[in-house]
C-alpha cells in the first residue's frame, strides 16, 4: 500500500512539473511569436513609407523637363506591383514562399528607384533642386530603416525559431502547432561581411580632463 | 539544403565590434579635436542634456571600423550605446569617419519628427562638410552640434539623466529626513511608534535596488533609447 502511494506521488509529481514546464514553454513560445508578428507590423510600415514617397518623387522628377520615361514608368510599375502583394499585415507569414514573393516585389522597388536616383544624375537642375533633396534624403533615409527593420525581423525570428526547434519546448511547440517562421534573405552585398576585430586606437578617446 | 540556407539568418554573419558606452557625450577616437575644444563642447551637449534631457553624442573615428556601410555601422553604434531616455527615446548620434571622409546622424524615434532625414542630410550639407572640407573639424562639429541643439531644443523639457551619484544622495537624504521626524515623533508618541518609524526607513534602504541595478540603469531615468535606423549620411 505504501509503494502504491509512494508510487502514485511520484507520478503525480511528475505530471505536475511536466505540466508546469510545458505551460512555460508555451508562454514563451507564443510571447517569442507575438515579437516576430510585431516586428513583422514594423517592417510593413517602413516598407509602406516607402511606398508613400514614390507618388512625391514621381511628381517631382515628372515636372523637370523632357524627363526620361522609362525609368519614370519603372518606378510606378514596380510600386504598383510591391503594394499588390497581399501579405497579412498583422501576422509574420509562415510559408517562405509567401516571404520571398514579397521580398522579390519590394526588391524590384528598391532596384528601380536605384535607377532612377542614377538617371537623376544627368538632370542637374533636378538634381540640385531643394524638392529633389529633401526627397533623395527621405528615401535614403527609408532605405536604412527597411534595412534596420529587416535585421530585427530577423533577430526576432532566430529567437523564435531556436525556440521552436530545441528542446524541450519543441515538444510543445509540435504540439501547439508552432512551426519555424522563415527570415528575410540577405542582399548579397550584405552576404559578403567578414568579421572585424578592430582596435580603437588603444581606445581612450581624447577628454576634457 | 535549401530549407536551412532559407532558415538561417543573415545579420549574424555582421561581427562588427562597437566601443562600450562611454560616460562621456563627445567622444573623439581619432583625436582630431584639441584638448580645451574638447572641454568646451563636451560642457556644451551636457548642459543640453541637463536643460532638455536630449541626448546627443558624437563619435568621431580615425576610420571606419567595419566592411559594413557608415550608415549600417552608425545605426549599429546606436543600439550599442542607446543614447537618450528610455521612456522618450531621445537621442542623436553624430558618427564621423575621418579617413573615409564620411559622417552619419542618427536620431532616436523620439527625435525623428525635430530631426527628420531630410534635416540631417541639411545639416551635413550645410554646416557640417563645408567646414571639414577646409580641414576645420572643430567648426564643423561645433556648427553641426549647434544645428541639432537647435532643431531638437523644445522638443522634450526636464532634467535628464541624472549623475549616477544623485540618487543614492536623494535615499540618504530621505533616510535623514526620516530619522529626525521619527526622532521628533517619539518625543511625543509611544515607542510602538518609534519602531514603526524605523520599519519605514528599512524599506527605504530596500530601495538600493535602484542602483543595484548597475550596468548603466541608475535611477527613474535610464538610458536606453533606440532607433528606427532614420538620419541621413554625407561625405566630404
Amino acid at each position: 500500500m505504501k509503494y502504491i502511494l509512494g508510487f502514485f506521488g511520484v507520478i503525480v509529481l511528475l505530471v505536475i512539473v511536466v505540466s508546469f514546464g510545458g505551460c512555460v514553454s508555451y508562454n514563451g513560445l507564443v510571447s517569442r511569436s507575438q515579437a516576430v508578428d510585431q516586428q513583422w507590423a514594423q517592417v510593413q510600415n517602413v516598407y509602406q513609407r516607402r511606398a508613400d514617397l514614390v507618388p512625391n518623387l514621381v511628381a517631382t522628377v515628372q515636372g523637370s523637363a523632357n524627363f526620361e520615361k522609362s525609368t519614370l514608368t519603372d518606378v510606378i510599375q514596380a510600386r504598383a506591383a510591391a503594394t499588390s502583394v497581399n501579405v497579412n499585415t498583422n501576422a509574420a507569414p509562415n510559408d517562405p514562399n509567401q516571404l520571398e514573393q514579397f521580398d522579390k516585389a519590394q526588391g524590384e522597388l528598391s532596384r528601380s528607384l536605384g535607377r532612377l536616383l542614377v538617371t537623376v544624375e544627368a538632370y542637374p537642375d533636378l538634381k540640385s533642386s531643394k524638392n529633389f533633396l529633401t526627397l533623395q534624403a527621405q528615401l535614403e533615409g527609408t532605405e536604412n530603416r527597411i534595412s534596420t527593420e529587416r535585421g530585427r525581423f530577423n533577430d526576432v525570428t532566430k529567437d523564435y525559431n531556436t525556440k521552436v526547434q530545441s528542446f524541450p519546448s519543441m515538444i510543445v511547440a509540435r504540439m501547439g502547432g508552432f512551426t519555424p517562421k522563415p527570415y528575410f534573405t540577405a542582399t548579397p552585398a550584405a552576404q559578403t561581411v567578414p568579421p572585424v576585430n578592430f582596435n580603437f586606437d588603444g581606445g581612450s578617446p581624447t577628454t576634457a580632463h | 539544403m535549401t530549407a536551412v540556407v532559407s532558415f538561417s539568418p543573415a545579420r549574424s554573419l555582421a561581427a562588427d565590434t562597437y566601443p562600450q558606452r562611454p560616460d562621456r557625450f563627445l567622444n573623439d577616437y581619432a583625436h582630431v579635436i584639441s584638448v580645451s575644444d574638447t572641454a568646451q563642447l563636451e560642457a556644451q551637449l551636457h548642459k543640453f542634456e541637463v536643460d532638455t534631457s536630449n541626448n546627443v553624442m558624437v563619435a568621431i573615428f580615425p576610420k571606419l571600423p567595419s566592411t559594413s556601410s557608415v550608415a549600417d555601422y552608425s545605426i549599429h553604434l546606436y543600439e550599442a550605446w542607446k543614447p537618450g531616455l528610455k521612456d522618450k527615446e531621445n537621442g542623436v548620434i553624430l558618427a564621423i569617419y575621418i579617413q573615409d571622409r564620411q559622417l552619419f546622424i542618427v536620431p532616436g524615434y523620439g527625435l525623428e519628427g525635430a530631426l527628420p532625414d531630410a534635416t540631417c542630410k541639411q545639416i551635413i550639407d550645410d554646416e557640417i562638410t563645408p567646414k571639414f572640407k577646409a580641414g576645420d573639424y572643430y567648426g564643423g562639429i561645433q556648427s553641426g552640434v549647434n544645428a541639432i541643439l537647435q532643431a531638437t531644443r523644445g522638443e522634450y523639457k526636464g532634467t535628464g539623466h541624472l549623475p549616477d551619484w544623485v540618487f543614492p544622495i536623494g535615499i540618504f537624504l530621505l533616510i535623514f529626513l526620516l530619522q529626525f521626524l521619527s526622532r521628533r515623533y517619539t518625543s511625543f508618541g509611544s515607542t510602538g511608534r518609534r519602531s514603526g518609524w524605523y520599519v519605514g526607513g528599512g524599506g527605504w534602504g530596500g530601495g538600493g535596488g535602484w542602483s543595484g541595478g548597475g550596468g548603466g540603469s541608475s535611477g527613474p531615468s535610464s538610458w536606453g533609447g533606440s532607433t528606427g535606423g532614420g538620419g541621413a549620411g554625407g561625405s566630404w
